[in-house]
């Protein structure tokens, strides 16, 4: 949003545009409220990683004394470096995975009907139950292909959780494309591979992409089902990571607003970096 | 080269047929025009003979396959859609050559093809480009250049001029009618603008809620159609059609009190409700007291000719003149129909009286 005003000369002296109206002062305000309501949590964690134990416990926001102590702690405590890269491992081998599932899938299912009005409800319906339900199947079935405690394992399960919402996400910008480009390739003479890989999906990028990078951001957030299906330092993911600052006797909040922060750090990097996408891909269908 | 024939062809989607068992044969290099209005499954045939719609019942042959079975990658046609359905991620060059590709043509004969078809078509300058860098005449030259070069067995457009403006429109449509004369070669056309039809085809086939209403050579249709609804739909400014009632000698008596003589022998039918149909062409002016008066309300001109507009009992007329004529609204003129202009069709039934009187 730019609030450049343009300015105008007028008979030799240049004179501002008026000066900021009250509603362009009100809506700027309402727009730092939102921000800052979202954005507070974040600061307050910063706080926090500047504060000592006590300082925690007594409650105040800005640090009595800025102790830098709990970064150095932090890392040679826990090996963040090890969670950090083992979820980024995990979640980017899983959005790969459900993508490949996902975007033959969707094609075949908004184009071809296949598995007619049934499928699509039926893939939905799986997300909406407890993730917790699938934990227990999930863990026998991985003990049986001897993927328990292992990234290629999580990899799976990520890949395979995230389905329905990459179908979602993935049949909106299927159905905004052309059928007949589909069909002028077909009468051009390519078969059902040839038109997937050399019309369907390159026009499909933005919306694979987008795809992707929101079900990474799904996999390398979750929680639940890395504590439970991983059980050593080298598989274990970011998340389960922080959650070990817990000690004997206390939980060592100042290093894990350390922990937590760093590990925020990739998500937002992919986040601003691929914004365009991203937003193609949460409002995909919204609008022609 | 390919004749096609298309055998007493059904087609239902779900529940709904929208094609009633039609048949149609197409000559080799023949270029017939499938027209009618919107819904009347024009579209839906031209599908089928592209292998893009399954068949539900009957027989489709090109050449003397019989290609139900066959998939559309392996029908060897050519189509040009009516939004061009060019691949937007390609270069006109590519989207030229992708059809050569995919049947593995030797890079220096699709080089050549290529190459010619953009000299054809004056896209030379362009083969570089993307299809979102030209204009719409440049797109729909591209998605001819991409059928062109694939040198089919028969081509299949589907309303390929209706995103065009007019001028454009006219222009591609002599295009296409010297590129037929050019390749000869197999051309089913299809489109809703009576006009193209006309201009365009060897043969018209006039469809209408999944029927065909009639096939002919352009002049056959226009000047014997077969029933009120070819009668109507092709030829504009539309035909006059005017309820009246056979009469002994050659006369029909027509509502308003007129009286027109005809042509076609039907003294057996005398005394029967009839429709005459006279195209706005064939009424002249003439003489008062000749022929019948008419009151104009409305004077339309196009500088090429003048429409004439008045009503003749509960009906509209319309009278189309080559010449000028200082006729303004609020006259009355005196009309004449040439006799043996004159079409007859059953009142009930719509179907055109045949030379034995039989409707």
């Amino acid at each position: 949003m730019t609030a450049v005003r343009a300015r105008r000369f007028d008979g030799g002296t240049w004179l501002s545009e008026a000066p900021v109206d009250l509603w362009t002062l009100a809506r700027w305000t309402g727009t730092a409220a939102v921000v800052l309501f979202f954005i507070f949590p974040m600061i307050f964690m910063l706080m926090v990683s500047f504060k000592t134990q006590p300082d925690i416990a007594s409650g105040g926001f800005i640090p009595e004394e800025w102790f830098w102590q709990n970064y150095p702690d932090a890392w040679n405590s826990v090996a963040v470096g090890t969670y950090l890269r083992n979820s980024i491992v995990a979640a980017a081998l899983g959005a790969l995975v459900t993508l490949v599932i996902a975007v033959p899938a969707t094609h075949a299912i908004v184009r071809y009907r296949v598995g007619g009005k049934f499928l699509p409800a039926f893939i939905l319906a799986t997300y909406v139950a407890p993730p917790i339900v699938a934990l227990f199947p999930l863990f026998f079935l991985l003990r049986s292909i001897g993927l328990v405690n292992s990234l290629f394992g999580m990899a799976l399960v990520y890949g395979v959780m995230n389905l329905p919402v990459a179908f979602w996400l993935l049949s909106s910008f299927v159905r905004r494309l052309p059928e007949e480009l589909e069909d002028a390739a077909r009468i051009d003479g390519a078969g059902y591979g040839s038109v997937l890989f050399r019309i369907t999906i390159p026009l499909l990028m933005p919306g694979i992409i987008s795809t992707g990078i929101i079900c990474l951001i799904l996999a390398y957030n979750e929680f639940l089902l890395a504590s439970f299906l991983t059980r050593s330092e080298s598989t274990q993911t970011l998340p389960v990571g922080l959650s070990l600052y817990q000690g004997d006797r206390q939980l060592r909040y100042g290093q894990m607003s350390v922990a937590s922060l760093i590990g925020i750090v990739p998500v937002y990097l992919l986040a601003m970096f691929f914004q365009r996408w991203l937003i193609r891909g949460l409002t995909a269908g919204s609008s022609r | 080269m390919a004749s096609v024939e298309i055998r007493n062809i059904y087609k239902s989607f779900g529940p709904v047929e929208v094609i009633h068992g039609i048949d149609v044969e197409i000559a080799d290099k023949e270029l017939v025009v499938l027209v009618g209005p919107s819904g009347c499954g024009k579209s839906t045939l031209l599908r089928m003979i592209a292998g893009l719609e399954d068949i539900t019942a009957g027989e489709i042959s090109i050449g003397d396959t019989v290609v139900n079975r066959v998939a559309a990658k392996d029908r060897n046609i050519a189509m040009v859609f009516q939004s061009y359905a060019l691949y937007p991620h390609m270069t006109v060059y590519r989207n030229m050559s992708f059809g050569l590709r995919m049947r593995k043509i030797p890079k220096d004969e699709q080089d050549r093809r290529i190459k010619w078809a953009a000299e054809v078509l004056e896209l030379t300058d362009y083969l570089k480009r993307y299809p979102r860098q030209l204009s719409g005449g440049q797109r729909q030259r591209v998605a001819m250049g991409r059928a062109l070069v694939r040198e089919p067995i028969a081509f299949l457009f589907d309303e390929p001029l209706s995103n065009l403006d007019a001028q454009l429109r006219v222009q591609m449509r002599t295009e296409i009618r010297e590129l037929h004369q050019r390749l000869q070669t197999t051309m089913i056309y299809v489109t809703h603008d009576q006009v193209e039809a006309m201009t365009l085809a060897d043969r018209i086939v006039v469809m209408r809620d999944g029927y065909i209403e009639q096939i002919g050579a352009p002049e056959r249709v226009y000047d014997r159609p077969a029933n009120t609804f070819v009668a109507g739909f092709i030829g504009s400014p539309q035909m006059n059609m005017l309820p009246g009632k056979l009469g002994p000698d050659g006369t029909i008596a027509l509502e308003g009190g007129v009286t027109v003589r005809h042509a076609e022998s039907l003294e057996a039918q005398s005394g029967r409700s009839v429709l005459y149909g006279i195209r706005p062409e064939d009424l002249q002016l003439v003489g008062e007291g000749e022929g019948f008066e008419l009151g104009i309300d409305v004077v339309e001109t196009t500088g090429r000719e003048i429409e004439l507009f008045g009503n003749l009992g509960s009906r509209r007329i319309c009278v189309l003149l080559q010449a000028r004529a200082s006729v303004r609204p609020g006259d009355t003129v005196w009309i004449s129909p040439a006799p043996e202009r004159a079409h007859i069709f059953d009142a009930e039934s719509g179907v055109r009286f045949d030379a034995n009187g039989q409707a």
